[in-house]
């Protein structure tokens, strides 16, 4: 009787235990409730005002189109979820993936999806490419979670200062009437030292993009094969002592997935090659440092893929260790394609 | 009451195929009546493995019923041959794992359905494992000039 009727159910992303008939059902049911409430609704509002014998409310104006709205969205919502459940009970998972990609090819014939086509789950290299270098054949476009940082930094200073600041004067003001609030005091008190982290850690992610002047990556070809190595460009510029400064290649693999309600993403780097370092050097105001390398891609490289929820990301990574600033790392994606000269082992 | 078997043959039993490659494979379907038998899809495909939801592409699929095929037997002997794609390649990650295989689907009455896979290897990436620290390796040309600041 238990395993009949479950009442949870375990589910991580689109797999579920339990009968997926049931789960069907349970849904068709749901939205065919919801559009039989919203046919009936709008029937009887339609038929109430025809009849001129509808309550105040349902009169036309502002409630009654509201009321309108409403249930015809009861009406959408149930219908569309009826017939996309229909069509979801008996169709196999292939089935409808061979019909999302006939659909798909529907699609006008851009230069993106004659790649696509070529070679599938490969993310287009068109934003990669758009831009000119200056040294060699593509400026490669940087890619960091940086500015989002910053503005929520920035917000989080602003709005828990400024609370801060009127509980405080509100606070001081009772002090000075000789009627001072303590547990407000002490509350002040609280806000206020979070309010010197807020303020601290805002000026360190201002500092961080001002400061530390822009990386630029060039590369001679693109996209990337394995087994071949291409010319690179990088320069920094700005002012201060480096500790050390590093290119690297860099593969990372990132999973999305469905945990309850909440949508997580992990990454995990499988590959880290050192292309270029140096230690303990100054850049001046006005300079810039330039070097010059080669990248060699792995001849037996797992092609860059993208597809709803996993990815294969290979990226330049400039890693720049500055005295009195913290570690900061720029990426810069390139797409490799998958190698076509591999031996096949028999 | 037996369960329905469905059997999958790559040709000369082979597992490794190179992007671009012809696979060709034979199924067929025992131990049901043919006349149990509503529908057959086989697709070749791939789907991903690991942390992530899964992710699925088919690049080849055929649906039969009984009206498609001679003597409306969809239990008999078939073939089916395909072209493979340049990508996604098999690939056996730390996070994100890659698999392709040959998929028969076979709908029986009753709302009931069975289905079996072969699975295959297309390209040969190495298996990849987390990286801490950078690997090292020598550069084949460096050089950063002194008077450059």
């Amino acid at each position: 009787m238990a395993r009949t009727f479950r009442l949870w159910e375990k589910k991580r992303g689109d797999r579920r235990t339990g009968s997926p008939l049931v789960g069907g059902l349970g849904e068709a049911l749901f939205f065919g409730v919801l559009f039989l409430l919203g046919s009936v609704s709008s029937a009887y509002l339609i038929a109430a005002h025809g009849l001129g014998a509808a309550p105040p409310l349902r009169q036309p104006g502002f409630g009654f189109w509201l009321m309108v709205l409403v249930v015809v969205s009861f009406m959408l919502i149930g219908g569309s979820g009826v017939v996309y459940t229909v069509l979801q009970v008996g169709t196999s998972a292939e089935r409808r993936s061979a019909l999302a990609r006939r659909a798909a090819q529907f699609d006008l014939l851009s230069d993106a999806l004659l790649v696509r086509r070529a070679y599938p789950t490969i993310p287009p290299d068109a934003n990669l490419t758009n831009s000119p270098g200056v040294r060699l054949a593509y400026r490669l476009p940087v890619t960091h979670a940086g500015p989002w940082v910053l503005f929520v930094s920035t917000a989080f200073f602003l709005v828990w200062n400024s609370i801060a600041v009127v509980l405080g004067m509100v606070a001081l003001r009772g002090h000075l009437a000789a009627r001072p609030d303590w547990y407000l005091s002490v509350f002040v008190l609280a806000l206020a030292a979070i309010g010197v982290w807020a303020t601290y850690f805002f000026v360190h992610q201002v500092l961080r993009h001002t400061g530390i002047g822009p990386t630029t990556v060039e590369i001679s070809d693109h996209p990337l094969w394995p087994g071949r190595t291409y010319d690179l460009y990088v320069s920094q510029t700005g002012r201060f002592h480096i500790r050390s400064f590093e290119v690297l290649l860099v593969c990372e693999e990132e999973a999305t997935y469905r945990q309850g309600t909440d949508l997580r993403t992990e990454r995990c780097r499988v590959h880290a090659q050192e292309l270029y370092r140096r230690e303990e050097f100054r850049i001046e105001p006005g300079d810039a440092f330039e070097v010059e390398c080669r990248l060699p891609v792995p001849a037996l490289a797992m092609h860059s893929l993208q597809t709803h929820h996993n990815a294969v990301h290979w990226m330049v990574l400039v890693r720049n260790d500055a005295a009195s600033w913290p570690l900061i790392e720029r990426s810069f994606p390139v797409v490799v394609l998958p190698g076509e000269v591999a031996e096949v082992r028999p | 009451m037996i369960e329905p078997l469905i059997s999958i043959r790559l040709e000369g039993g082979q597992r490794q195929f190179r992007p671009g490659e012809q696979l060709r494979c034979e199924y067929q379907l025992d131990a049901v009546d043919p006349a149990d038998v509503q529908s057959v899809e086989a697709s070749v495909l791939w789907h991903t493995e690991g942390k992530g939801d899964e992710d699925l592409g088919v690049h080849f699929f055929e649906r039969l019923v009984p009206s498609d095929v001679e003597g409306e037997d969809l239990c008999a002997l078939r073939r089916l041959a395909t072209v493979l794609p340049k990508s996604p390649l098999t690939y056996a990650g730390v996070l994100v794992k890659v698999r392709w295989c040959v998929r028969i689907r076979a709908f029986l009455r009753r709302g009931k359905e069975v289905f079996f896979e072969q699975s295959f290897v297309l390209g040969d990436v190495p298996p990849a494992r987390s990286v801490c620290a950078p690997v090292s390796t020598a550069p084949e040309r460096t050089h950063a000039p002194e008077d450059q600041f």
